[in-house]
């Protein structure tokens, strides 16, 4: 059953280091692309509607993920204010190496949506912020914009 | 309704934070050289061979083809779940109800040591546009299912932290956990947060192991096991895979899962007709949520029955008797083979000085881990 064979000393140990190179291109697709456009250009919220279900989804999807219908002709603009659902506050980037400093991540619905939007919550906020708070998005210069998610610096308390 | 399924014997190794010795080859080698033992047989004998892996946690493309030589599945049928170790479980069990083989093997293994940087196999995990773009820790996806789910429920940060201590001293009964220790709730609080509420303490370690199960037709497996444990019922689910249409606070797969594995195994009060629970705890909140949307206890009911005792072993809902993934070490798809493995020894008599008494039925529920919103869940009997 199994080895009989076993290494008795741990400098028989061997192992190399290697990694896995690859790149990719990826597609914002219908609705990326006229998410981030609007966001661009005009400094705005899309979505789409399905009637159907009376959801609405921003970020947008050009299919109803509940009713499978085709939203690709319903778009809808929506505020650039939301309510926070849920909130993290993190401490490491992507890779797991530690953040300058913490960073708030908030999943955020926007007005009229039924769908969240992730995003940054701005660092002066977060004594105040809780579950429930009324926040809104902060864009970037126009000529500073790329359509990308880093056109929002950050969501913020609402000035009410 | 179908052919009853049951499992012959389980083979493993591990579980510990480093396997400096083996291969995965050898890993796997060594589990199912056991498993075949223990059922007597060799892997001629098998019909069917499956794998759960997943390919960035492997270090190669096409893993599902390095899967068959160390199980003895060369010139056989053998196919890979990119799944959890439970959804195989589950693919092993339509294959023998539907009569397409009689002997089913299910393997699948960690090395996890030999990753030197998952944080971004998880955050590779994202959606590149939308959420691997904010270029943070994708524990976030967890930090905001938790914050979401103590405001839902009783639970706070402190019965989540009581979690952790739970698991990682009930893991100190397990010979094979890798993460065993007495630890404080305070000391859970004031580790790293690394996306408050989730704190380093509260995300399971991870460990190296492999294990292999052996599943047969009634009749086969009655010759070759003494004690079968039986398949009562399966069930698995995935929620939307765009994070943002997801309800950050309920287990909407668990509840969908479980109710799949109730109706075939005909449970209708799971607190009574189940003895004991292995549940998913990659994050400390996620075994409280998990008892919830399995019905074991009411909606946001978790941290109440933990306040009262019955999640301990001498509880009435004995929940992660091993260690869990807390305790045992997160085994990446290999979690719920882990679970199934402690319901196995418990529905044997064989789990030692952990070993609940008489025990019935078992379940084991397992969740693909962060941004995934898939759960399953396997419920077996010893009768
Ligand atoms: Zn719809």
């Amino acid at each position: 059953m199994s080895f009989l064979e076993k290494h008795q000393r741990n400098v028989d140990l061997t192992a190399f280091d290697g990694k896995i190179p690859v790149h990719y291109r990826y597609t914002l697709g219908l609705a990326g692309d006229k998410f981030f456009t609007a966001i661009k250009k005009d400094g705005k919220f899309v979505g789409t509607h399905c009637e159907e279900c009376d959801v609405i989804y921003s970020p947008p999807s050009v299919y109803c993920e509940r009713c499978f219908a085709s939203l690709e002709d319903s778009w809808v603009e929506l505020p650039s204010t939301g309510t926070v659902v849920a909130f993290t506050v993190v401490t490491e980037d992507d890779q797991g190496k530690e953040l300058d400093c913490p960073q708030v991540i908030a999943a955020i619905q926007l007005d009229g949506a039924d769908n969240t939007f992730v995003h940054r919550i701005c660092d002066c906020c977060i004594e105040d912020l809780a579950i429930g708070a009324h926040v809104q998005a902060v864009f970037k210069p126009k000529k500073e914009r790329k359509g990308t998610l880093d056109d929002i610096e950050y969501f913020e308390i609402a000035a009410e | 309704m179908n052919r009853k399924v049951g499992i012959v014997s389980m083979g493993y190794h591990g579980f510990s934070p480093v396997t400096p010795d083996l291969s995965f080859r050898e890993l796997v080698y060594a589990a199912a050289s056991k498993a075949y033992a223990k059922a007597g047989i060799g892997p001629g004998d098998v019909d069917m061979f499956i794998c759960a892996a997943e390919d960035f946690c492997e270090g190669y493309s096409i893993s599902d083809e390095y899967c068959n030589d160390q199980l003895g599945a060369v010139l056989k049928p053998v196919h890979t779940v990119s799944g959890e170790y439970l959804q195989a479980i589950a693919n092993a069990a339509m294959i023998i109800q539907s009569g397409l083989g009689k002997i089913v093997v299910v393997e699948s293994h960690s090395k996890a040591s030999n990753i030197k940087n998952m944080e971004a196999i998880h955050s590779f995990g994202l959606d590149p546009v939308f959420n691997r773009s904010l270029r943070v820790t994708p524990h976030f996806a967890a930090g905001l299912e938790m914050s979401r789910y103590m405001t839902e429920s009783k639970a706070t940060e402190e019965h989540c932290a009581r979690i952790v201590v739970k698991n990682r001293t009930n893991a100190l009964s397990n010979p094979n956990a890798g993460h065993g220790a007495i630890i404080s709730v305070a000391d859970v609080l004031a580790s790293d947060p690394v996306a408050w509420p989730v704190s380093r303490l509260s995300i399971a370690p991870r460990s190296d192991g492999c294990i292999v199960t052996v599943l047969a037709e009634e009749s086969v497996a009655r010759s070759l096991a003494s004690e079968p444990v039986w398949i009562l019922g399966t069930g698995w689910a995935t929620e939307s895979s765009t994070l943002e249409n997801r309800a950050w606070g309920e287990p909407v797969s668990v509840d969908i899962a479980a109710q799949m594995a109730y109706k075939e195994a005909g449970i209708t009060v799971p607190s009574q007709q189940i003895d004991l629970f292995e549940v998913d705890d990659t994050y400390s909140f996620k075994e409280l949520q998990a008892l919830e949307g399995l019905h074991v206890v009411g909606r946001g009911q978790a941290a109440h029955a933990l306040d009262e005792g019955r999640l301990g072993p001498d509880g009435d809902l004995p929940t992660n008797v091993s260690g869990g993934s807390l305790g045992v070490g997160h085994l990446l798809e290999a979690t719920g083979g882990q679970k199934l493995l402690e319901l196995f020894l418990q529905l044997t008599y064989q789990a030692g000085e952990r070993q609940i008494p008489d025990v019935q039925v078992g379940l084991a529920q397992a969740w693909r881990g962060v941004p995934t919103t898939t759960s399953a869940v396997i419920i077996v009997g010893n009768e």
